[in-house]
Protein backbone atom coordinates (compact mmCIF):
# COMPACT_ATOMS: atom_id res chain seq x y z
CA UNK A 1 0.00 0.00 0.00
CA UNK A 2 1.17 2.92 -0.48
CA UNK A 3 -0.56 6.93 0.30
CA UNK A 4 -2.58 9.34 -2.51
CA UNK A 5 0.02 10.68 -3.78
CA UNK A 6 2.08 7.83 -4.65
CA UNK A 7 -1.25 6.52 -6.41
CA UNK A 8 -1.31 9.78 -8.74
CA UNK A 9 2.38 9.75 -9.20
CA UNK A 10 1.92 5.97 -10.82
CA UNK A 11 -0.94 7.09 -12.91
CA UNK A 12 0.84 9.77 -14.45
CA UNK A 13 3.86 7.68 -14.95
CA UNK A 14 2.01 5.17 -17.15
CA UNK A 15 0.22 8.28 -19.10
CA UNK A 16 3.86 9.53 -19.47
CA UNK A 17 5.04 6.31 -20.61
CA UNK A 18 3.07 5.31 -22.82
CA UNK A 19 3.05 8.48 -24.51
CA UNK A 20 6.85 7.67 -25.69
CA UNK A 21 7.06 9.50 -28.12
CA UNK A 22 6.06 13.14 -26.83
CA UNK A 23 9.96 14.37 -27.39
CA UNK A 24 10.06 12.92 -30.97
CA UNK A 25 7.03 15.55 -31.38
CA UNK A 26 8.41 18.20 -29.54
CA UNK A 27 11.76 17.87 -32.12
CA UNK A 28 9.51 17.88 -35.11
CA UNK A 29 7.42 20.65 -33.76
CA UNK A 30 10.72 22.83 -32.80
CA UNK A 31 13.66 22.03 -34.81
CA UNK A 32 12.21 24.55 -37.91
CA UNK A 33 11.71 27.38 -35.46
CA UNK A 34 15.02 27.01 -33.79
CA UNK A 35 16.91 26.64 -36.88
CA UNK A 36 15.24 29.60 -38.53
CA UNK A 37 15.55 31.68 -35.34
CA UNK A 38 19.48 31.02 -35.80
CA UNK A 39 18.91 31.83 -39.51
CA UNK A 40 17.88 35.06 -39.13
CA UNK A 41 20.45 35.50 -36.91
CA UNK A 42 23.67 34.20 -38.62
CA UNK A 43 22.53 33.56 -41.88
CA UNK A 44 21.98 30.71 -43.78
CA UNK A 45 24.47 27.22 -43.32
CA UNK A 46 26.39 25.14 -41.35
CA UNK A 47 26.65 27.71 -39.09
CA UNK A 48 22.42 27.91 -37.97
CA UNK A 49 22.46 24.15 -38.28
CA UNK A 50 25.38 23.69 -36.30
CA UNK A 51 23.71 26.08 -33.17
CA UNK A 52 21.02 24.53 -33.52
CA UNK A 53 22.21 21.23 -32.85
CA UNK A 54 23.88 22.80 -29.66
CA UNK A 55 20.03 24.29 -28.85
CA UNK A 56 18.59 21.31 -28.91
CA UNK A 57 21.62 19.11 -27.29
CA UNK A 58 21.71 21.71 -24.30
CA UNK A 59 17.93 21.52 -23.93
CA UNK A 60 17.81 17.68 -24.37
CA UNK A 61 20.01 17.28 -21.97
CA UNK A 62 18.78 19.67 -19.35
CA UNK A 63 14.79 18.83 -19.86
CA UNK A 64 14.77 17.11 -16.44
CA UNK A 65 15.24 19.95 -14.85
CA UNK A 66 12.46 21.77 -17.21
CA UNK A 67 8.99 22.10 -14.77
CA UNK A 68 6.07 23.17 -17.08
CA UNK A 69 4.27 24.92 -14.58
CA UNK A 70 7.14 27.18 -14.53
CA UNK A 71 7.73 28.22 -17.79
CA UNK A 72 6.36 27.26 -21.44
CA UNK A 73 8.57 25.17 -23.67
CA UNK A 74 9.15 27.54 -26.00
CA UNK A 75 9.95 30.31 -23.43
CA UNK A 76 12.69 27.22 -22.38
CA UNK A 77 13.82 26.53 -25.85
CA UNK A 78 14.45 29.89 -26.62
CA UNK A 79 15.55 30.97 -24.08
CA UNK A 80 18.58 28.23 -24.40
CA UNK A 81 18.80 29.26 -27.98
CA UNK A 82 19.49 32.76 -27.23
CA UNK A 83 22.05 32.08 -24.54
CA UNK A 84 23.70 29.71 -27.48
CA UNK A 85 23.61 32.99 -29.99
CA UNK A 86 25.24 34.54 -27.07
CA UNK A 87 28.04 32.21 -26.53
CA UNK A 88 28.32 32.38 -30.29
CA UNK A 89 28.71 36.10 -31.25
CA UNK A 90 31.39 36.16 -28.20
CA UNK A 91 33.53 33.34 -29.34
CA UNK A 92 33.32 34.82 -32.96
CA UNK A 93 34.83 38.10 -32.74
CA UNK A 94 33.63 40.16 -35.37
CA UNK A 95 36.33 40.20 -37.62
CA UNK A 96 37.03 38.79 -41.26
CA UNK A 97 39.92 36.56 -42.08
CA UNK A 98 42.86 38.14 -44.14
CA UNK A 99 42.26 35.52 -47.15
CA UNK A 100 38.29 36.37 -47.50
CA UNK A 101 39.24 39.92 -47.82
CA UNK A 102 42.54 39.23 -50.23
CA UNK A 103 39.90 36.55 -52.37
CA UNK A 104 37.21 39.23 -53.12
CA UNK A 105 36.09 38.51 -56.75
CA UNK A 106 37.90 41.96 -58.57
CA UNK A 107 34.96 42.54 -60.68
CA UNK A 108 32.10 41.19 -61.41
CA UNK A 109 29.39 42.04 -64.33
CA UNK A 110 26.09 43.30 -63.28
CA UNK A 111 24.82 40.34 -64.80
CA UNK A 112 26.81 38.35 -62.59
CA UNK A 113 25.46 40.69 -59.36
CA UNK A 114 22.13 39.99 -60.36
CA UNK A 115 22.76 36.30 -60.69
CA UNK A 116 24.49 35.76 -57.25
CA UNK A 117 22.79 38.33 -55.29
CA UNK A 118 18.74 37.07 -55.59
CA UNK A 119 16.40 38.45 -53.25
CA UNK A 120 17.04 35.60 -50.52
CA UNK A 121 20.99 36.32 -50.52
CA UNK A 122 20.00 40.28 -50.61
CA UNK A 123 17.18 39.79 -47.60
CA UNK A 124 20.32 38.03 -45.64
CA UNK A 125 22.59 40.48 -46.19
CA UNK A 126 20.47 43.62 -45.03
CA UNK A 127 19.63 41.02 -41.88
CA UNK A 128 23.32 41.15 -41.14
CA UNK A 129 23.35 44.88 -40.95
CA UNK A 130 20.88 45.46 -38.32
CA UNK A 131 21.28 46.02 -34.69
CA UNK A 132 22.04 42.73 -32.40
CA UNK A 133 18.69 43.43 -31.00
CA UNK A 134 16.74 44.38 -34.04
CA UNK A 135 18.23 40.73 -35.46
CA UNK A 136 17.36 38.70 -32.31
CA UNK A 137 14.02 40.04 -32.39
CA UNK A 138 13.26 40.04 -36.39
CA UNK A 139 14.60 36.08 -35.59
CA UNK A 140 11.85 35.83 -32.30
CA UNK A 141 9.70 37.18 -35.10
CA UNK A 142 9.63 35.67 -38.24
CA UNK A 143 12.36 32.91 -37.91
CA UNK A 144 10.40 31.65 -34.40
CA UNK A 145 7.67 32.87 -35.65
CA UNK A 146 6.91 34.03 -32.21
CA UNK A 147 3.91 36.68 -31.35
CA UNK A 148 4.87 40.09 -29.61
CA UNK A 149 3.86 38.94 -26.75
CA UNK A 150 5.80 35.99 -26.40
CA UNK A 151 8.70 38.24 -27.68
CA UNK A 152 7.86 40.24 -24.92
CA UNK A 153 8.20 37.86 -22.10
CA UNK A 154 11.01 36.23 -23.32
CA UNK A 155 13.21 39.49 -23.49
CA UNK A 156 12.33 41.57 -20.58
CA UNK A 157 10.76 44.41 -23.28
CA UNK A 158 7.60 45.60 -23.05
CA UNK A 159 5.07 44.29 -25.62
CA UNK A 160 4.62 47.74 -27.36
CA UNK A 161 8.45 48.32 -26.96
CA UNK A 162 8.89 45.02 -29.00
CA UNK A 163 6.25 46.19 -31.39
CA UNK A 164 8.16 49.79 -32.22
CA UNK A 165 11.58 48.30 -32.27
CA UNK A 166 10.31 45.42 -35.20
CA UNK A 167 8.24 48.46 -36.95
CA UNK A 168 11.13 50.07 -37.42
CA UNK A 169 13.66 47.45 -38.15
CA UNK A 170 11.13 46.51 -40.87
CA UNK A 171 10.64 49.81 -42.24
CA UNK A 172 14.23 50.19 -41.91
CA UNK A 173 15.12 46.93 -44.08
CA UNK A 174 12.35 48.40 -46.32
CA UNK A 175 14.34 51.65 -47.20
CA UNK A 176 17.68 49.84 -47.20
CA UNK A 177 16.07 47.36 -49.92
CA UNK A 178 14.63 50.17 -51.91
CA UNK A 179 17.73 52.20 -51.66
CA UNK A 180 19.35 49.04 -53.45
CA UNK A 181 16.65 48.09 -55.88
CA UNK A 182 16.99 52.21 -56.89
CA UNK A 183 20.93 52.33 -56.80
CA UNK A 184 20.79 48.66 -59.26
CA UNK B 1 10.24 44.18 -49.57
CA UNK B 2 7.68 43.93 -47.55
CA UNK B 3 6.28 41.17 -44.47
CA UNK B 4 5.90 38.45 -46.81
CA UNK B 5 9.20 38.55 -47.82
CA UNK B 6 10.69 38.41 -44.22
CA UNK B 7 8.48 35.27 -43.78
CA UNK B 8 9.23 33.59 -46.83
CA UNK B 9 13.43 34.23 -45.49
CA UNK B 10 12.15 30.99 -43.82
CA UNK B 11 13.56 27.40 -45.13
CA UNK B 12 12.82 23.92 -43.54
CA UNK B 13 16.41 22.72 -41.77
CA UNK B 14 17.81 20.21 -44.35
CA UNK B 15 16.28 16.58 -44.06
CA UNK B 16 19.56 14.78 -43.58
CA UNK B 17 20.94 17.42 -40.78
CA UNK B 18 17.32 17.04 -39.30
CA UNK B 19 17.53 13.12 -38.77
CA UNK B 20 20.63 12.85 -37.44
CA UNK B 21 20.25 15.64 -35.32
CA UNK B 22 17.44 13.84 -33.99
CA UNK B 23 19.36 10.62 -33.77
CA UNK B 24 21.31 12.21 -31.70
CA UNK B 25 18.85 13.74 -29.55
CA UNK B 26 17.32 9.60 -29.23
CA UNK B 27 20.37 8.36 -28.01
CA UNK B 28 20.46 10.78 -25.23
CA UNK B 29 16.33 10.34 -24.09
CA UNK B 30 15.23 9.32 -21.01
CA UNK B 31 11.84 8.24 -20.31
CA UNK B 32 10.53 11.28 -18.91
CA UNK B 33 7.86 12.66 -21.30
CA UNK B 34 5.93 15.92 -21.25
CA UNK B 35 1.85 15.64 -21.06
CA UNK B 36 -0.76 17.92 -24.01
CA UNK B 37 -3.17 19.45 -22.23
CA UNK B 38 -5.94 16.76 -23.44
CA UNK B 39 -3.98 14.14 -22.21
CA UNK B 40 -3.21 15.80 -18.76
CA UNK B 41 -6.93 16.64 -18.29
CA UNK B 42 -7.85 12.69 -19.01
CA UNK B 43 -4.59 11.58 -16.50
CA UNK B 44 -6.18 13.75 -13.72
CA UNK B 45 -9.60 13.26 -14.04
CA UNK B 46 -8.91 9.75 -14.10
CA UNK B 47 -6.56 10.46 -10.57
CA UNK B 48 -10.11 11.80 -9.90
CA UNK B 49 -10.92 8.46 -8.94
CA UNK B 50 -14.86 8.54 -8.31
CA UNK B 51 -14.50 9.42 -12.04
CA UNK B 52 -12.85 6.13 -12.83
CA UNK B 53 -16.55 5.70 -13.43
CA UNK B 54 -17.04 7.65 -16.22
CA UNK B 55 -13.68 6.07 -17.66
CA UNK B 56 -14.77 2.68 -17.21
CA UNK B 57 -16.27 0.70 -19.59
CA UNK B 58 -19.00 -1.44 -21.53
CA UNK B 59 -21.21 -4.33 -21.68
CA UNK B 60 -21.42 -4.73 -18.19
CA UNK B 61 -20.17 -7.99 -18.26
CA UNK B 62 -21.53 -9.10 -14.56
CA UNK B 63 -19.20 -11.75 -13.56
CA UNK B 64 -20.38 -15.42 -12.40
CA UNK B 65 -20.38 -13.85 -8.54
CA UNK B 66 -21.91 -10.92 -9.99
CA UNK B 67 -19.74 -9.25 -7.66
CA UNK B 68 -18.10 -6.69 -10.04
CA UNK B 69 -19.36 -4.30 -12.81
CA UNK B 70 -16.83 -4.50 -15.78
CA UNK B 71 -16.39 -2.02 -18.01
CA UNK B 72 -14.52 -1.34 -21.82
CA UNK B 73 -14.24 1.17 -23.69
CA UNK B 74 -16.41 1.04 -26.95
CA UNK B 75 -17.51 4.54 -27.80
CA UNK B 76 -15.47 8.05 -27.14
CA UNK B 77 -17.55 11.16 -25.58
CA UNK B 78 -16.11 14.95 -25.31
CA UNK B 79 -16.94 17.36 -22.67
CA UNK B 80 -16.12 20.38 -22.68
CA UNK B 81 -14.43 22.15 -19.25
CA UNK B 82 -12.47 25.31 -18.27
CA UNK B 83 -9.01 25.25 -18.17
CA UNK B 84 -8.90 26.42 -14.66
CA UNK B 85 -10.75 23.86 -12.97
CA UNK B 86 -7.72 21.42 -14.31
CA UNK B 87 -5.69 24.22 -12.77
CA UNK B 88 -7.95 23.88 -9.47
CA UNK B 89 -8.16 20.07 -9.50
CA UNK B 90 -4.64 19.86 -9.49
CA UNK B 91 -3.88 22.19 -6.60
CA UNK B 92 -5.87 20.26 -4.65
CA UNK B 93 -4.14 17.48 -5.35
CA UNK B 94 -0.49 18.95 -4.73
CA UNK B 95 -2.01 19.98 -1.14
CA UNK B 96 -4.05 17.16 -0.01
CA UNK B 97 -2.37 14.16 -1.83
CA UNK B 98 -4.88 12.02 -4.51
CA UNK B 99 -7.97 13.14 -4.76
CA UNK B 100 -10.51 10.74 -3.59
CA UNK B 101 -8.60 7.68 -2.81
CA UNK B 102 -6.66 6.33 0.53
CA UNK B 103 -4.72 3.78 -0.66
CA UNK B 104 -3.54 2.21 -4.12
CA UNK B 105 -2.13 -0.84 -5.09
CA UNK B 106 0.35 -1.72 -7.88
CA UNK B 107 -0.88 -5.70 -9.35
CA UNK B 108 1.64 -5.52 -12.15
CA UNK B 109 3.76 -2.62 -13.35
CA UNK B 110 4.19 -2.15 -16.80
CA UNK B 111 7.50 -1.25 -16.95
CA UNK B 112 8.51 1.22 -19.87
CA UNK B 113 7.94 0.85 -23.64
CA UNK B 114 10.20 -1.94 -25.29
CA UNK B 115 11.43 -1.06 -29.16
CA UNK B 116 10.62 -4.10 -31.26
CA UNK B 117 11.30 -4.04 -35.38
CA UNK B 118 7.93 -4.43 -36.84
CA UNK B 119 4.61 -4.27 -36.21
CA UNK B 120 4.74 -8.02 -36.53
CA UNK B 121 6.72 -8.09 -33.38
CA UNK B 122 4.58 -5.99 -31.86
CA UNK B 123 1.77 -8.58 -32.14
CA UNK B 124 3.66 -11.21 -30.95
CA UNK B 125 4.65 -9.12 -27.94
CA UNK B 126 1.18 -7.48 -27.31
CA UNK B 127 -0.88 -10.58 -27.69
CA UNK B 128 -3.34 -9.17 -30.55
CA UNK B 129 -3.04 -8.25 -34.52
CA UNK B 130 -1.84 -4.99 -34.51
CA UNK B 131 -3.07 -2.80 -37.70
CA UNK B 132 -1.02 -0.32 -39.59
CA UNK B 133 -2.33 2.41 -41.69
CA UNK B 134 -2.15 1.55 -45.64
CA UNK B 135 -2.58 5.84 -46.50
CA UNK B 136 1.05 7.60 -44.80
CA UNK B 137 0.37 11.41 -45.85
CA UNK B 138 2.91 14.54 -46.60
CA UNK B 139 5.76 11.71 -47.09
CA UNK B 140 5.71 10.41 -43.87
CA UNK B 141 7.33 6.73 -43.44
CA UNK B 142 7.34 4.23 -40.26
CA UNK B 143 10.10 5.14 -38.32
CA UNK B 144 9.66 2.57 -35.32
CA UNK B 145 6.97 0.82 -33.05
CA UNK B 146 7.22 0.10 -29.45
CA UNK B 147 5.38 -2.22 -26.91
CA UNK B 148 4.59 -1.14 -23.56
CA UNK B 149 3.50 -4.57 -20.93
CA UNK B 150 0.28 -4.73 -19.44
CA UNK B 151 -0.35 -2.97 -16.41
CA UNK B 152 -3.02 -3.76 -13.40
CA UNK B 153 -3.61 -1.40 -10.24
CA UNK B 154 -6.26 -1.18 -7.56
CA UNK B 155 -7.34 2.12 -5.46
CA UNK B 156 -9.66 2.25 -2.28
CA UNK B 157 -12.00 5.23 -2.19
CA UNK B 158 -12.26 7.88 0.47
CA UNK B 159 -15.91 9.26 0.82
CA UNK B 160 -13.86 11.92 2.87
CA UNK B 161 -11.69 13.39 0.42
CA UNK B 162 -14.39 13.12 -2.52
CA UNK B 163 -16.42 15.57 0.21
CA UNK B 164 -13.40 17.33 0.83
CA UNK B 165 -13.29 18.04 -3.25
CA UNK B 166 -16.31 18.97 -3.83
CA UNK B 167 -16.54 21.39 -1.05
CA UNK B 168 -12.95 23.18 -2.07
CA UNK B 169 -14.50 23.17 -5.59
CA UNK B 170 -17.81 25.00 -4.51
CA UNK B 171 -19.73 21.95 -5.60
CA UNK B 172 -23.36 22.23 -4.13
CA UNK B 173 -26.51 20.27 -4.83
CA UNK B 174 -24.60 16.59 -5.27
CA UNK B 175 -25.41 13.46 -3.29
CA UNK B 176 -22.30 11.36 -2.64
CA UNK B 177 -23.46 7.56 -2.50
CA UNK B 178 -23.57 6.05 0.61
CA UNK B 179 -21.13 2.49 0.94
CA UNK B 180 -18.03 4.09 -1.42
CA UNK B 181 -15.79 4.28 1.56
CA UNK B 182 -13.39 1.77 1.65
CA UNK B 183 -14.58 0.06 -1.55
CA UNK B 184 -11.67 -0.75 -3.98
CA UNK B 185 -12.02 0.14 -7.94
CA UNK B 186 -9.57 -1.77 -10.06
CA UNK B 187 -8.06 -0.78 -13.42
CA UNK B 188 -6.07 -2.76 -16.04
CA UNK B 189 -4.36 -1.50 -18.69
CA UNK B 190 -3.82 -3.95 -21.39
CA UNK B 191 -0.55 -4.10 -23.59
CA UNK B 192 -0.57 -0.75 -25.50
CA UNK B 193 1.16 -0.92 -29.01
CA UNK B 194 2.59 2.69 -30.56
CA UNK B 195 3.88 3.27 -34.06
CA UNK B 196 5.38 6.18 -35.09
CA UNK B 197 5.71 7.65 -38.69
CA UNK B 198 7.89 10.27 -39.16
CA UNK B 199 8.77 12.76 -42.61
CA UNK B 200 11.14 15.89 -41.77
CA UNK B 201 8.83 18.08 -40.87
CA UNK B 202 5.55 15.73 -39.94
CA UNK B 203 4.81 13.16 -37.61
CA UNK B 204 2.27 10.95 -36.59
CA UNK B 205 1.93 8.02 -33.39
CA UNK B 206 -0.80 5.37 -33.60
CA UNK B 207 -1.24 4.29 -29.96
CA UNK B 208 -3.93 0.66 -30.57
CA UNK B 209 -4.54 -1.94 -27.23
CA UNK B 210 -7.49 -3.57 -26.09
CA UNK B 211 -9.86 -1.87 -24.15
CA UNK B 212 -8.36 -0.98 -20.79
CA UNK B 213 -10.81 -2.43 -17.89
CA UNK B 214 -11.90 -0.84 -14.84
CA UNK B 215 -13.62 -3.55 -12.54
CA UNK B 216 -15.94 -1.61 -9.60
CA UNK B 217 -18.22 -3.08 -6.86
CA UNK B 218 -21.83 -4.35 -8.32
CA UNK B 219 -23.87 -1.75 -7.38
CA UNK B 220 -22.30 1.65 -7.40
CA UNK B 221 -24.76 3.97 -9.00
CA UNK B 222 -23.11 4.98 -11.91
CA UNK B 223 -25.51 7.70 -12.97
CA UNK B 224 -25.14 9.44 -9.75
CA UNK B 225 -20.96 9.31 -9.31
CA UNK B 226 -21.22 10.83 -13.35
CA UNK B 227 -22.65 13.62 -12.18
CA UNK B 228 -20.62 13.99 -9.76
CA UNK B 229 -17.50 13.49 -11.48
CA UNK B 230 -18.77 16.09 -14.13
CA UNK B 231 -19.63 18.91 -11.26
CA UNK B 232 -15.88 18.29 -10.52
CA UNK B 233 -15.10 19.07 -14.10
CA UNK B 234 -16.99 21.96 -13.79
CA UNK B 235 -19.93 21.26 -15.60
CA UNK B 236 -23.02 22.90 -14.65
CA UNK B 237 -25.54 21.06 -12.53
CA UNK B 238 -28.60 21.12 -15.55
CA UNK B 239 -25.62 19.86 -18.04
CA UNK B 240 -23.92 17.47 -15.94
CA UNK B 241 -27.62 15.72 -14.88
CA UNK B 242 -28.73 15.77 -18.48
CA UNK B 243 -25.31 13.95 -19.12
CA UNK B 244 -24.72 11.76 -16.88
CA UNK B 245 -28.39 10.35 -17.80
CA UNK B 246 -27.64 10.19 -21.40
CA UNK B 247 -25.00 8.12 -21.69
CA UNK B 248 -24.24 5.01 -21.40
CA UNK B 249 -21.26 4.78 -18.81
CA UNK B 250 -20.20 1.14 -19.31
CA UNK B 251 -19.32 1.58 -22.71
CA UNK B 252 -17.94 5.66 -23.04
CA UNK B 253 -14.49 7.14 -22.54
CA UNK B 254 -15.51 10.61 -21.45
CA UNK B 255 -12.36 13.07 -22.56
CA UNK B 256 -12.03 16.04 -20.89
CA UNK B 257 -11.16 18.62 -23.80
CA UNK B 258 -9.87 22.22 -22.59
CA UNK B 259 -12.15 24.90 -23.57
CA UNK B 260 -9.56 27.50 -25.14
CA UNK B 261 -7.90 26.98 -28.59
CA UNK B 262 -9.45 23.13 -28.90
CA UNK B 263 -12.18 22.39 -30.96
CA UNK B 264 -14.22 18.31 -31.37
CA UNK B 265 -16.33 16.70 -33.29
CA UNK B 266 -17.47 13.56 -34.22
CA UNK B 267 -16.43 11.28 -36.96
CA UNK B 268 -16.82 8.31 -38.14
CA UNK B 269 -13.94 5.77 -39.04
CA UNK B 270 -14.57 2.39 -40.45
CA UNK B 271 -17.99 2.71 -39.52
CA UNK B 272 -17.10 3.67 -36.19
CA UNK B 273 -18.03 6.42 -33.92
CA UNK B 274 -14.86 8.45 -33.07
CA UNK B 275 -13.99 11.81 -31.84
CA UNK B 276 -11.65 14.30 -33.34
CA UNK B 277 -9.89 16.95 -30.83
CA UNK B 278 -7.97 19.75 -32.79
CA UNK B 279 -5.70 21.82 -30.84
CA UNK B 280 -5.64 25.21 -32.80
CA UNK B 281 -2.93 26.76 -31.05
CA UNK B 282 -4.42 29.81 -32.12
CA UNK B 283 -4.67 31.67 -29.01
CA UNK B 284 -1.30 32.64 -27.25
CA UNK B 285 -1.20 30.20 -24.23
CA UNK B 286 -1.46 31.64 -20.83
CA UNK B 287 1.66 32.86 -18.92
CA UNK B 288 4.23 29.94 -18.39
CA UNK B 289 2.02 27.74 -20.44
CA UNK B 290 3.03 25.89 -24.15
CA UNK B 291 1.20 26.79 -26.89
CA UNK B 292 -0.15 23.18 -28.64
CA UNK B 293 -1.15 22.46 -31.79
CA UNK B 294 -1.72 19.18 -33.09
CA UNK B 295 -4.76 16.28 -34.00
CA UNK B 296 -5.75 13.32 -31.81
CA UNK B 297 -8.22 10.98 -33.32
CA UNK B 298 -9.86 8.47 -30.86
CA UNK B 299 -11.62 5.42 -31.89
CA UNK B 300 -12.63 1.73 -31.25
CA UNK B 301 -12.87 -1.60 -33.46
CA UNK B 302 -14.57 -4.44 -32.05
CA UNK B 303 -12.22 -5.39 -28.79
CA UNK B 304 -9.26 -2.24 -29.56
CA UNK B 305 -9.25 0.95 -28.90
CA UNK B 306 -6.84 3.46 -31.47
CA UNK B 307 -5.47 6.58 -30.49
CA UNK B 308 -4.35 8.61 -33.98
CA UNK B 309 -1.86 11.97 -32.85
CA UNK B 310 0.19 14.10 -35.20
CA UNK B 311 1.11 17.67 -36.73
CA UNK B 312 -0.89 16.79 -40.16
CA UNK B 313 -3.89 18.38 -41.44
CA UNK B 314 -7.18 17.20 -39.95
CA UNK B 315 -8.61 15.71 -43.01
CA UNK B 316 -5.20 13.65 -43.69
CA UNK B 317 -5.47 12.07 -40.39
CA UNK B 318 -8.57 11.29 -40.63
CA UNK B 319 -7.86 9.73 -43.67
CA UNK B 320 -4.68 7.82 -41.84
CA UNK B 321 -7.41 7.06 -39.46
CA UNK B 322 -9.75 5.23 -42.15
CA UNK B 323 -6.94 3.58 -43.57
CA UNK B 324 -5.63 1.31 -40.12
CA UNK B 325 -7.49 -2.07 -40.89
CA UNK B 326 -10.12 -2.95 -38.42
Amino acid sequence: MANGDATAARLWLWARKARATDWDARFAEELPRVYNFFRYRVGPGVVAEDLTGITFEKAWAARDRYREDRAGFETWLFAVARNVAVDHFRRAKVSVPLDEVTDLPAGPTPEEIAERRSDEARLGALLARRSERERELLALKYGAELTNREIARMTGLSESNVGTILHRAVEALRAEWNKESHDG
Amino acid sequence: MDDRMLHEYRREPDPEFARDLRERLRRSERTRRFPRPVLRAVAVACSLGVVVALFAIPSVRVSAQALLDLFRVRRFAAVRFDQSRLDALESIEKEKGFLVFDHEETIREPGPPRSVPSAQAATAEAGFAVSTPSYLPDSLAADSVLVQGEGAMRFSVSEAKLRSVLDKLDVKGVTVPSGLDGQWVQVKKPPIVIQRFQSSNRRAVLLQALSPEVSVPAGWNLEQLAEIGLRILGLDPSEAKRIARTTDWRTTLLVPVPLNATTFRVVTVHGNSGLMIVTTGDEPPPPGKPQRKGVMVMWSAGDRVFCLRGNLSAENMLQMANSVSP
